[in-house]
């Protein structure tokens, strides 16, 4: 709670008219305390909905071997890519759950069958062949392999979640003053 | 009773804001009716970061599955899927974008602003496939004039009959060097790459630019909220007489009156209005005795991003001003002179540089990925191409049999298919595209010949063409219909065929030269 902030705000009161002070006639939106806000990714910690929990560990070592953190760059784990991903999935359509529930569920199998344990308790090299259709070129149809595609999506969606996010914001301003990721947003029409 | 106008004007876009411009200065008392809200283009918006949006950027999953260019900042403008659906066969995706606000697409249009030549409007005498606009280029080419200086179009003068100069404000700035590079490659091999011809301002839309001064003439009444559902007709006269819409959010239904009705509701809107206007002398639909309003649809295809490069001398964050950073357009070369082999028509390029390029070009994970992006950072070079698409007759639109919208009128089933003619045509490109960054010095680290689907080019036209063939066309050559003398079509959807130019341009002018037409038959009393 930003008490500090609200009283900052409140502080001008005084100096208006009493209508202003009550949201009265005179009162003009400008005039009024400003309070600040906090949304609720960065007051809280999102709720598990969709990822079942082995499905989410496993999500969560991708994350850290396709994006990790570089340097002051955070990377996909610190920045909740992937706590947001199980959100975002579990408002998706159903062929992008299930392109994603089975992907996960492949990379497990494949650290099974290949390593005799969990894939989030692969090293980077024990990963590297599971991981193999991602060193592949770049073609303009997505990839036939329902695997090769999901290793795709999630990449560029761990991406986007990581760069997009308030903690990847704040670590890249000590670095440049440019506010990027800022844009006009359009309010609902009625 | 309600008064009965001069005009009624369906539509406030670049088609129906041109034509109440022209008319209500002119001293016809119009009536505006558009399906959206008025929107005050500063209050509506507010400055956000993207880590504060619900969805981080990535946008409500589902809410626009055919508007790719939808992000989740602007999402609220766009037309709402599922209020307003339409339907296609399987297979045959079709990407309608649409705008429901006062100003169109016009709020959002990525303001290009290109003249169509004579290959265009004559262009069955060039290749002997389709037909001649029932206009060439010289009845169109003062109403240009007139626009573009209106519009603030800037850009440079190139001299080339396939792109006819306009009254530009002068663009000399000075080129990148690869853009520079890229241009002079261009030029190597007889080929012209030029400024982009662009409307400049903070905003470029009928609601500043045109709807002001036509309401400043007391002449016009802008109705924002009305949904029409079909145009009347007077059935003593064959005349339509006005249209009846329903409140956007009451759904309480009007009928406004007027004496010469004017539809520019934009390409697939206008022609689904028309075809459900049915009534015992029009049983297909309003001014359709040919059978073909709904045919020949077709736009113009993209394929984004056909080429993707690097800047070697750029890489390692030192393309900084002056080697990076800015674009330009390549004017069709393809059978201006010479024929080409597989395919008639041509395509323009749009090219830009200074970009990052994408994480999934570079066949990388993890670190040495994140690296190889840093290293790559503003080194990018891209080329999107536009190509022309035949207009075909059995391209079409038409009416659901079932299904309607949220205000329960019936909506659209949407049938388009690139011929072999097109994918020809953008093979060439890739190719083309490819060789000239080549021969630029650039590292080509990507390219593809796959369009995008139908309608994302937003660049939808046709299916109440114009023509000199009543039997074959809905319009004639001043936009008005062969069957009612009184009704007008004035936007892309009376283009008989669209070259590779943004349509925009050339509907203002349509649209201006029908407007400034009407007034001049109503002094004749001919309307």
């Amino acid at each position: 709670m930003k008490r500090r902030s609200f009283f900052q705000g409140a502080a001008v009161l005084p100096a208006l008219p009493a209508a202003a002070q009550y949201g009265g006639a005179g009162a003009v939106a400008s005039e009024l305390p400003k309070l600040s806000e906090t949304a609720p990714e960065a007051a809280a910690d999102g709720v598990r909905t969709f990822f079942t929990s082995e499905q989410l560990a496993t999500l969560r070592r991708l994350a850290e071997l396709l994006v990790p953190a570089l340097k002051e760059r955070p990377g996909a784990v610190d920045c909740g890519a992937v706590e947001f991903l199980d959100f975002l999935l579990k408002a998706s359509p159903a062929a992008r759950q299930t392109l994603y529930r089975n992907g996960l569920d492949r990379l497990q199998a494949e650290s099974q069958r290949l390593h005799k344990k969990a894939f989030a308790q692969l090293d980077a090299p024990a990963a590297g062949p599971i991981l193999a259709p991602l060193r592949k070129p770049w073609t303009s149809a997505p990839p036939a392999d329902p695997f090769a595609r999901f290793l795709r999506e999630a990449q560029d969606d761990l991406l986007q979640a990581t760069v997009n996010s308030r903690e990847f914001a704040q670590a890249m301003s000590r670095r440049s003053r440019s506010a990027s990721g800022v844009n006009a947003y359009w309010l609902p029409l009625d | 009773m309600k008064e009965t106008y001069d005009v009624l004007i369906i539509g406030s876009g670049a088609a129906g804001g041109m034509a109440a411009w022209a008319l209500a200065r002119g001293g016809a008392k119009c009536l505006m009716l558009d399906a959206g809200p008025l929107v005050d283009y500063d209050k509506q918006r507010v400055m956000k970061a993207v880590y504060d949006l619900p969805y981080r950027g990535f946008g409500q999953p589902g809410r626009f599955p055919h508007v790719v260019q939808a992000s989740e900042f602007d999402a609220n403008l766009w037309a709402d899927e599922k209020q307003n659906p339409y339907s296609y066969s399987p297979g045959e995706q079709y990407n309608w974008v649409r705008i429901r606000a006062i100003g169109g697409k016009t709020l959002r249009w990525g303001r290009q602003s290109w003249r169509l030549s004579d290959y265009e409007f004559k262009c069955k005498d060039h290749d002997g496939h389709g037909e001649n606009w029932p206009v060439s280029y010289s009845d169109l080419a003062p109403f240009y004039d007139r626009i573009e200086p209106m519009f603030k179009v800037s850009g440079r003068s190139e001299g080339l009959p396939q792109l006819p100069d306009g009254i530009y404000l002068n663009d000399d700035s000075r080129d990148s060097t690869c853009v520079q590079r890229f241009s002079d490659a261009c030029k190597k091999r007889g080929i012209t790459a030029t400024k982009m011809r662009r409307a400049t301002g903070t905003l470029a839309a009928s609601s500043n630019i045109l709807l002001p001064e036509a309401l400043e003439s007391g002449n016009l009444t802008l109705t924002p909220n009305a949904v029409v559902r079909e145009i009347t007709v007077d059935p003593k006269t064959g005349l339509a007489n006005g249209a009846i819409f329903l409140d956007r959010r009451s759904k309480r239904v009007y009928h406004a009156k007027a004496g010469i009705v004017i539809v520019g509701a934009s390409t697939l809107e206008s022609t689904r209005l028309m075809l459900n206007s049915k009534s015992r002398l029009f049983p297909n639909g309003i001014a359709n005795s040919s059978g073909t309003l709904g045919r020949y649809l077709f736009d113009q295809f993209y394929v984004k991003g056909s080429v993707i490069a690097t800047v070697p001398e750029a890489r390692g964050g030192k393309g900084g001003r002056g080697l990076m950073g800015g674009g330009g357009y390549v004017v069709r070369f393809r059978n201006v002179k010479e024929k080409q082999k597989n395919f008639i028509r041509g395509y323009a390029l749009d090219f830009g540089s200074g970009f990052s390029p994408a994480a999934r070009y570079f066949p990388l994970y993890g670190e040495a990925l994140l690296n190889e992006m840093n290293e790559t950072a503003g080194s990018g070079f891209s080329i999107t191409t536009m190509g022309e698409a035949l207009p075909l007759y059995e391209n079409h639109v038409r009416i659901h049999p079932t299904l309607k919208d949220e205000w329960g009128i019936p909506v659209l089933h949407i049938s388009q298919k690139y011929s072999a003619n097109e994918h020809a045509m953008a093979k060439d490109a890739m190719e083309v595209g490819a060789q000239l960054c080549q021969d630029a010095g650039f590292q080509v680290i990507a390219q593809h010949s796959q369009m995008a689907p139908p309608g994302e080019s937003i660049h939808e036209l046709g299916t109440c063409r114009m023509g000199a063939n009543p039997k074959t066309s809905v319009l004639n050559g001043w936009n008005q219909c062969h069957d009612v003398k009184n009704l007008f079509v004035v936007d892309g959807s009376s283009f008989t065929c669209g070259g590779v130019q943004n349509p925009t341009l050339t509907i203002l002018a349509l649209s201006l030269r029908a407007g400034e037409y009407i007034l001049e038959q109503r002094k004749k009393g001919n309307l």
